[in-house]
């Protein structure tokens, strides 16, 4: 199978393509009944495009800001449909199935409109502001019974800022509880169009050192923390957000070491004030090797084992000592699995 | 690493907990089966005469496993039969009374009593077949009426095989006035009797009237005698007894039995005493052990004794203690037949339902100390199945009940109780009083006193009986007699001589679909096989209803139910005060989604021709893939939030829910009313229908009550949830809904079930937001509620039957996946890690 490598290094040519539409926006996936994005239930909307290149991207078909075609074993029936109706020859059958030839797939559609079994399927689709928001609401009544919500996620929707402020907005006047995941890579006016909007924000520490942000993430972490204490500040000054919730992505080989996790701490304590509300660290997960797969993309995490109980416990004591309020300390994820001992 | 190795030693089961030396006796002894000394299988007792009958079949009409062994069951009870000498005038007696008295003499002077060690309350034996007192003529008269060409039993099978369903006027589903039974005793009980019966005139006296009163006279002096019968016993055994202890509770025991069921309960342990001698005669009168007798508020009645007694000394474990004898004994209901099937006897919850916690007068909750008692009690019992809880919550639930709710169902595979919802359910019990016209009855001020039958069949207490299982009718049917224009699609078979049967003009002739020209006509015509279906469910059931109401008195049970006693006619022939039979729709959304499907495919986006359509049915699908998988695949459905497929769903219900209210039963004036509970028929029928235009082929299961087909809710539980609400009725305006703002078309409810991944309930984070779940569900879902949590056993299945669970999400902690997309290795480890609990 042809496959498109992920490398941190090529940044960013087309990634930075950002979508300044008002009235539509290129939507990944709407999450009901969501747990993890936020308090309460929520509704999460994943946005598609991500101004970073992590290499141990969990969702790597919100990457692209472009719909993208993905085809699942499990769901095709073999009928070659889709082979048929490309015109551009794209598609081809063999022994591991349908393979897509990247470099000739337009993204036309085509194969995907026929298929019968929505094996071959377009990830992500433009939504216009009315629909999203009617599709969006449909949990109210346990958003309202839980103090949750909508979050908005991706991708990064800050990289369709006015579309997402648009959003937010609205939501905001429907009375809904509304929070921001944003990698916080995006211009300050950006993020500031937002935040009147927003009643929390979500927002990743990967790592504390420029550099091996550089190498891991594509980018530099410096306009990341610089819109962080730029949010912080904003939020003493205004009523909301009222909320701020820090996540850092604990990645054996990356981010997985002491001194990061103190020292983000370290940021957290010195330059953040009493904003932060929760500190999240987040266990590195595998389960998305198979999505990888069938976006013929070669994850260079795909055999790494998971972290172990202890692992994240250590990590979470360095968080706790690392001069933050211990109590804002939280971790979760999977971690290597211990029989008999739960 | 073997994980199915690991899986098999380290799965977590539940266990129970803080049990009594005794009760752990007691309940260990019962799971001992057929290792047994002593058990409660079903005996049988006969006249002696040659004509002689027990077994009962039409109670077991709406049992299709059955079908094959009721010849030889009627036979072997014949001929197990031990014969009761009869009273001298017997045959001189009407058949209610000869009934009453046959039941009585064998519960009292040939079931042998005993005491199980330890055991604190009285009443072991009750399944037994009895006589049913026929006379020579009137064995063969119902016979006939059974067993003719145009009899019951060949229209069952005429509409099993063909794929209607089945229906059968069955016992139990009921709560008998046992409130009251403990309130006045039954010395009450037969005082009143006594009055109705000295209100007839003399001549009244000498009718059928006359005759059931008298019968029902007989009946209530049943539990007294038996009470006394159990107390000499107890005697006996204390006077033999050498701890102290044990004497003392014998004598008890004893003490408790002089007084009640007689005498009105005054304390905790004579009311439990009480109320199960009273349960246990329902389901010896019946000769149906379980199911369905249910007991309706337990927390609610039993309430003032347990304050009573708790004042009075009893300590708050005791009575615990007492209840959780009562709940052993509720299990030996599965005794009956312990010798067939390969769990001796224990098949699924039979159903003695109780209803716990719940909405009282003005909305007002009415959880108490019981309730959390017999949620105790619940807990440190589980696993258990009998006797069946309920929950009902509604808006006012408090905190505190959730909390301990959530709590059980987190440590439990799958809740250990059923939830009802307040709001949804009452709204249905309001449309019934509406439609019925029996406002009186059922109206504003007492529709909180409803209750549950057998798992989640709402109906009133002590005065109604709703027959809750009676009419289970596949929905479906109607969509493959309008494909056809009236006609099966594919020949039936029966089942035990393989004969294919010839296909006839069944339902109205509406024409061929290829000639129709808009999704209009196909409504037309699918509205008239509704109809049509509808008809023929309610012409066996008359078959049946006629004969039981005819032939198979229960003057005991008809004692319990309110009207009988004032109409002077038994319960089985419409003495209730409220009488209903229930039409259970099944295969709910195969219907709707084969509609959608029939509208998307052929009228919306013209992806084939009707004569396509119904040639791919015929074949099964086979060489029809694609045609299928767009069926599968692209046609909208039922259970997605999605408003328009909702809409379809709604328009079904109406349509088929006023369909039913236009019947009611000829014999006995019961007024049909709707309901969606399916058992497990929509397993067996999978394999009995056609293919359906939802992408189904034959053989494979149909939907399940008021759920989404399998697989196909893929945006999650609460849209799944709200799909329910919707096609309900949703809600009205403040104060336009039947109940409030709440509308609900199925005064019987609706049985749901969705199944939750396990990291929902993971920490006390996560256990609040499922608080906020159910109240969620409280608002926009149906009438009750049964979760289900995701374990390895499921996946496990999904890994060998990837095509039934395309949409079965696995979360790990808050990382979602569709199980069936990743890897086996990765699959094998999450299977792993769901069986040693770590989400």
């Amino acid at each position: 199978m042809r496959s498109l490598p992920v490398k941190a290094t090529d940044v960013i040519k087309t990634g930075m393509a950002k979508n300044n539409s008002s009235s539509a926006a290129t939507i990944l996936e709407i999450q009901r009944l969501s747990t993890e994005d936020g308090p309460g239930i929520r509704t999460t909307i994943f946005f598609k495009g991500c101004p970073l290149r992590c290499t141990w991207c969990q969702n790597p078909e919100s990457i692209s800001i472009r719909p993208q075609l993905q085809w699942t074993e499990t769901a095709c029936i073999g009928c070659g449909t889709c082979i048929d109706v490309c015109p551009e020859n794209a598609l081809t059958s063999g022994a591991e199935g349908i393979t897509i030839d990247r470099h000739l797939c337009t993204s036309c559609e085509m194969c995907s409109r026929e298929c019968p079994s929505a094996a071959m399927k377009m990830l992500g689709r433009a939504w216009n502001l009315e629909e999203l928001i009617a599709e969006a609401i449909k949990d109210r009544v346990y958003f309202e019974k839980s103090g949750g919500g909508i979050t908005l996620s991706g991708g990064d929707p800050a990289m369709q800022a006015n579309f997402a402020a648009l959003l937010l907005k609205s939501l905001k006047e429907e009375g809904i509880h509304t929070a921001l995941d944003t990698s916080g890579q995006c211009a300050q006016d950006v993020l500031g169009a937002l935040l009147p909007h927003v009643d929390m924000v979500l927002y990743d520490i990967k790592e504390i050192d420029p550099d091996r942000h550089r190498e891991f993430t594509g980018v530099s972490n410096e306009k990341i923390l610089d819109n962080l204490v730029y949010l912080c500040r904003y939020m003493e000054t205004h009523e909301t957000p009222a909320d701020l919730w820090i996540r850092t992505p604990v990645i054996p080989g990356a981010t997985a070491y002491e001194e990061n996790i103190r020292g983000i701490g370290r940021f957290i304590a010195s330059r953040l004030g009493n904003s932060v509300s929760r500190w999240e660290l987040c266990s590195f997960n595998n389960l998305c090797s198979s999505k990888y797969e069938r976006l013929d993309m070669d994850w260079p995490f795909k055999d790494r084992p998971l972290m172990s109980r202890e692992c994240m416990e250590n990590f979470a004591g360095c968080a706790r000592g690392s001069g933050v309020d211990p109590d804002i300390v939280h971790w979760s994820g999977p971690t290597k699995m211990e029989v008999g001992n739960k | 690493m073997d994980t199915s190795a690991a899986w098999k030693a380290q799965y977590p089961i539940k266990e129970p907990g803080n049990l009594s030396p005794r009760i752990e006796w007691l309940r260990n002894y019962y799971f001992r089966g057929l290792e047994r000394p002593w058990n409660n299988e079903f005996t049988s007792w006969g006249t002696g005469e040659p004509w002689d009958v027990q077994y009962d079949e039409t109670t077991f009409y709406i049992v299709p496993e059955t079908y094959a062994f009721f010849s030889t069951l009627r036979a072997s009870f014949i001929q197990a039969a031990q014969p009761v000498e009869l009273h001298e005038d017997f045959w001189s007696w009407s058949l209610p009374e000869r009934k009453a008295w046959f039941i009585k003499e064998v519960m009292v002077n040939h079931l042998p009593q005993e005491i199980l060690p330890g055991d604190l309350i009285a009443g072991a034996r009750f399944n037994i077949q009895a006589s049913k007192c026929w006379t020579r003529e009137e064995t063969a008269q119902r016979d006939k009426l059974m067993y003719g060409r145009k009899g019951a039993r060949s229209k069952l099978k005429w509409f099993y095989n063909r794929g209607y369903g089945n229906a059968g006027a069955t016992s139990g589903h009921i709560i008998p006035g046992y409130e009251k039974a403990l309130r006045i005793g039954w010395k009450g009980i037969h005082a009143n009797l006594q009055a109705a019966f000295d209100a007839l005139t003399q001549k009244e006296q000498k009718t059928r009237k006359g005759a059931q009163i008298r019968a029902m006279m007989t009946a209530a002096t049943m539990p007294r005698e038996l009470a006394a019968k159990y107390a000499s016993l107890c005697r006996d055994m204390a006077e033999k007894e050498d701890n102290p202890e044990r004497k003392t509770e014998l004598y008890n025991i004893a003490g408790n039995l002089d007084r009640v069921p007689w005498e009105p309960a005054t304390t905790f342990w004579e009311a439990v005493q009480a109320l199960w001698l009273t349960h246990m005669l329902v389901m010896s009168d019946e000769n149906y052990p379980g199911p369905g007798v249910s007991f309706g508020r337990m927390d609610q009645y039993l309430l003032p004794y347990w304050e009573h007694s708790l004042s009075s000394g009893m300590d708050r474990e005791s009575g615990k203690e007492i209840l959780k004898c009562f709940w052993v004994h509720a299990n030996y209901a599965y005794d009956a037949l312990i010798r067939m099937g390969d769990n001796q006897g224990i098949t699924a919850g039979y159903g003695q339902l109780i209803n716990i916690s719940g909405m009282g007068k003005d909305g007002r909750d009415m959880t108490n100390d019981l309730t959390y008692a017999i949620l105790e009690v619940i807990d440190e019992m589980s696993p258990i199945l009998e006797p069946k809880p309920n929950v009902r919550l509604h808006r006012g639930s408090p905190d505190q009940l959730l909390d301990r709710v959530v709590d059980m169902i987190s440590t439990s595979q799958g809740s250990p109780f059923l939830l009802n919802f307040d709001e949804r359910s009452m709204a249905g019990m309001m449309r019934e009083a509406k439609r019925a016209g029996c406002e009186n009855l059922i109206n504003k001020d007492n529709v909180h006193d409803y209750a549950s039958v057998g798992c989640l069949e709402n109906t009133m207490v002590g005065n109604d009986r709703s027959g809750t299982v009676d009419n289970n009718l596949n929905l479906l049917k109607a969509v493959e007699l309008t494909l056809t224009g009236g006609k099966d699609l594919i020949p039936a078979v029966d089942p035990i001589t393989g004969k294919q049967e010839k296909i006839g003009q069944d339902g109205p002739a509406t024409g061929d679909p290829a000639t129709f020209k808009s999704w209009g006509e196909f409504w037309e015509a699918y509205s008239r096989q509704t109809a049509y279906i509808i008809s023929k469910c309610v012409d066996l059931y008359e078959a049946t209803e006629s004969v039981r109401a005819r032939y198979c008195p229960t003057p005991y049970l008809s004692c319990l139910v309110k009207g009988c006693a004032e109409n002077g006619l038994d319960v089985t022939q419409g003495g209730a005060e409220l009488n209903f039979t229930t039409l259970e729709g099944v295969t709910f959304a195969t219907t709707v989604d084969s509609l959608l499907a029939i509208k998307y495919l052929v009228f919306d986006k013209k992806e084939c021709s009707m004569e396509e359509l119904v040639r791919a049915l015929r074949d099964n699908w086979t060489g029809h893939e694609v045609l299928q998988a767009k069926a599968k695949n692209r046609a909208p459905k039922y259970g997605r939030d999605d408003d328009a497929a909702d809409d379809m769903g709604m328009k079904a219900m109406d349509l088929w829910t006023d369909e039913a209210w236009k019947h009611k039963t000829l014999s006995t004036n019961r007024q049909f009313r709707p309901g969606m509970l399916s058992w497990n028929y929509w397993i067996g029928s999978g394999y009995i229908m056609a293919a359906s235009a939802d992408g189904r082929p034959k053989g494979q299961f149909l939907s399940n009550a008021i759920c989404p087909s399998n697989g196909t809710d893929t945006n999650g539980p609460t849209a799944n949830i709200n799909s329910v609400g919707k096609v309900l009725g949703g809600k009205a305006g403040k104060g336009n809904g039947d109940w409030g703002e709440y509308l609900n078309s199925l005064p019987n409810g609706s049985s749901h079930t969705i199944t939750l991944n396990p990291s929902l309930l993971r920490d006390p984070e996560h256990r609040e937001k499922f608080k906020a779940f159910l109240r969620g569900y409280t608002e926009n879902g149906g009438t009750s509620l049964q979760i289900n949590i995701l374990d390895a056993g499921m996946l496990k299945d999904a890994q060998s039957h990837p095509e039934d669970y395309r949409t079965l999400l696995v979360r790990i902690t808050g990382y979602n996946a569709y199980f069936t997309t990743i890897g086996r290795e990765l699959q094998d480890e999450i299977i792993a890690r769901e069986s040693h609990g770590c989400y």
